[in-house]
């Protein structure tokens, strides 16, 4: 659903992203390690069309985003560190935008729907999204993507700066999404929450996927060891 | 899809309170504006009508006199005050609205403004024109400077561009929600517009206001896309704001007093002393009446098979006034043409730095469409020259066909005044400003367009990084 062959992306002579290649079926979750400057967002960016790859090609169900790429993004979700929003909207009158621009309109009942599925208390519903915490934001982008019905779910770092409780509630709205057949990418540096939620996790380094492995076949402790390694190296 | 943007745009702005804000001060000046020179239309209108029927009725009921004394005795000449001119008083403040219509003089009235001032104070008073063209675009940048700066420094922008929006679709809907959201502020505006004239009158000038709305939609249009043009390209809605507010204060209050100036250097006006000096020099000089007496004396002569003047049966004192006048008109025209002149190219080059400045542009036909711009001040006073000269002729062939012996005198009656029709005065037709303001109309068509590429091509080139 989501690939990459061998993408490359440099900035001013420095290589971002380098020969990367990596591929995520429908109902898997892959997550993407690495430190800032890794080129994790700048992967993401190739996804979603925001930059041109120098080489290589990204693919989302099988067509090139460099050439569909308004048939790409209506196939994606995307999920960014912060899920911004507009604050003089409720949580439901933000959602009934951003579907209507993609292209999914759904009725009153329907929105609130999403929204509950996505974990966001029904009273929060109707209040301006102004007053909301980082964690019902992000509730609300995957109300986004699940009235989008998206096949590809994209997020960047999205439980940094979320506490335990509302990091975990949201791997678990990651894992049903997945349970769904949606293929999801997700760029992070929380170790923890790559082991617990991903089905395979790649370390990227300096621009190159250095290690892609099954999640289940590691502990915690392993995948720490790999990436401190991987990054001393 | 647009829909669905222009209505968000449209519903986030009345939600922000700036626009509560910002409305609450353009609806108190156009208010005030509208009142204030609705009222003030009404009490002209009405000061004038009585003015004009009591200066005609005083003409007609003017006990027998010398016919030269009752032309002395003059006559106003009011210009008519066209509907529109309640929002635009143009010129009129600097150049004033009736002429003084008297036997040897033509309107002194245009001399004495222009002798101390520039003619930047033409555009001095707060007007339903200066809040449109002046507060109503500063309120457009306030509200538009950061449609796509401001949501690529929140991060929604990059939120929509994931969502496979187009980036025209985007722009076409951001300026068609805050067109309608200005639409709230201008909408009731332009009701309680109407509201005024219908109370106050005079009724008419339809194609006038319809036009002069196209004229101003132009203008703020052409504000709301250069706004998005800058905001969908600048790096941060913070210099968007910089350079359009830049802009606004060259555009709208630099440029009109700058450019005024420019032109009043480039093209400067007669010193008024002099130029009544040279005035009278020319209009007392002996030798240009004696030979154009001589000429229609011996006319005369020939006419009546007379050789003697003494055997005329006229009365030349009658044909001697008359020449006496028509060498002031020669001299009036050419003297006054030197005075307009210098005018109409300050005011051509005004309407030319439209090409710069959209704001000359608006002004010029803004003006030209209230019926207060110099091209119709000076069609007004060549009209009541002309009736000038009509009574004068009247009142001069009187006296000649009425000879008198040594010691008699000829007077004048009812039956006389009479003759001389009264002023009535029909403004030019809208084809005839327009074809004036043609020029300017094109550049403001152009400031669209080139308004309206910037804004497309800005949202065509829009990246969320």
């Amino acid at each position: 659903m989501l690939s990459t062959e061998h993408l490359t992306k440099r900035f001013n002579g420095l290589t971002a992203v380098d020969d990367l290649s990596l591929s995520v079926a429908p109902g898997e979750i892959f997550a993407l390690l690495g430190p800032n400057g890794a080129g994790k967002t700048t992967t993401i960016n190739c996804f979603l069309g925001f930059l041109t790859p120098d080489q290589g090609r990204v693919l989302v169900d099988d067509l090139d985003v460099g050439t569909h790429a308004l048939e790409t993004k209506r196939r994606l979700a995307y999920i960014p560190e912060q899920v911004n929003l507009y604050g003089h909207f409720s949580g439901v009158e933000n959602l009934a935008y951003f579907s209507e621009l993609a292209g999914a309109s759904h009725d009153d009942a329907a929105l609130r729907q999403f929204l509950s599925e996505a974990g966001l208390q029904a009273d929060a519903h109707d209040r301006r999204v102004s007053g909301y915490s980082k964690g019902m934001r992000q509730k609300v982008g995957i109300a986004m993507a699940l009235a989008k019905s998206a096949k590809a779910l994209i997020l960047d770092e999205p439980t940094s700066g979320l506490d335990p409780s509302a990091s975990h509630e949201f791997t678990v709205l990651l894992r049903r999404f997945a349970a769904s057949g949606a293929a999801v990418l997700m760029a992070t540096h929380d170790l923890f929450r790559a082991k617990q939620v991903a089905s395979r996790v790649g370390i990227v380094r300096h621009g190159k996927l250095v290690h892609a492995l099954t999640a289940a076949e590691l502990s915690h402790t392993d995948l720490e060891k790999l990436y401190l390694e991987t990054m001393e190296s | 899809m647009i829909a669905t943007i222009a209505r968000k745009e449209f519903i986030e702005l009345i939600r922000d309170g700036r626009f509560r804000w910002a409305a609450a001060i353009v609806w108190a000046l156009l208010v005030t504006a509208l009142v204030a020179g609705g009222y003030y239309q009404r009490d002209l209108v009405t000061q004038q009508r009585a003015a004009q029927a009591a200066e005609q009725a005083r003409w007609y009921a003017q006990d027998p006199k010398n016919p030269h004394s009752a032309a002395h005795y003059g006559l106003y000449a009011f210009k008519p005050r066209l509907a529109p001119a309640f929002l635009d008083p143009g010129v009129e403040p600097y150049t004033g609205i009736a002429v003084w219509l008297e036997a040897h003089k033509q309107n002194e009235l245009i001399f004495r403004p222009s002798e101390d001032a520039t003619i930047a104070q033409r555009f001095g008073d707060m007007t339903v024109a200066l809040v449109l063209q002046v507060v109503l675009p500063l309120v457009i940048i306030m509200l538009g400077f950061s449609a796509f700066a401001g949501e690529r420094e929140r991060g929604t922008l990059r939120q929509l561009l994931s969502l496979g929006l187009r980036p025209r679709d985007l722009v076409t809907g951001k300026m068609l929600g805050s067109a309608a959201a200005l639409a709230l502020i201008a909408g009731p505006a332009a009701l309680l517009g109407a509201a005024t004239l219908a109370l106050i009158g005079p009724a008419g000038g339809e194609l006038r206001f319809a036009l002069l709305a196209v004229a101003y939609l132009l203008y703020l249009g052409i504000f709301l896309l250069l706004t998005l043009a800058v905001s969908a390209r600048a790096p941060s809605s913070r210099f968007a704001l910089v350079v359009l507010l830049a802009f606004w204060a060259v555009n709208c209050l630099l440029a009109p007093r700058l450019v005024a100036d420019f032109a009043a250097e480039r093209h400067p006006l007669p010193e008024a002393v002099s130029f009544k000096a040279r005035v009278q020099a020319a209009l007392h000089d002996p030798a240009a009446t004696s030979a154009m007496m001589k000429a229609r004396t011996a006319e005369l002569l020939k006419q009546h098979g007379v050789t003697r003047e003494q055997d005329l049966p006229v009365n030349l004192a009658g044909l001697s006034l008359q020449v006496g006048e028509e060498h002031g008109y020669e001299v009036f025209d050419k003297f006054y043409n030197e005075l307009y002149a210098p005018m109409e190219a300050q005011n051509r080059l005004l309407q030319r730095a439209a090409a710069f400045f959209p704001q000359l542009g608006l002004q010029a036909i803004s003006m030209g469409l209230a019926g207060t711009d110099l091209a119709q001040h000076r069609d007004f006073t060549r009209a009541a020259e002309e009736h000038r000269r009509v009574e004068l002729k009247i009142i001069n062939d009187d006296i000649l066909e009425h000879p008198v012996k040594a010691g008699d005198i000829h007077l004048g009656d009812r039956g006389l005044w009479a003759k001389v029709p009264a002023f009535h005065y029909q403004a030019p037709d809208i084809g005839w400003v327009l074809s004036n303001h043609a020029l300017t109309l094109v550049l403001l068509l152009l400031w669209f367009g080139f308004a309206a590429c910037l804004a497309w091509t800005g949202a065509v080139r829009l990246r969320p990084l």
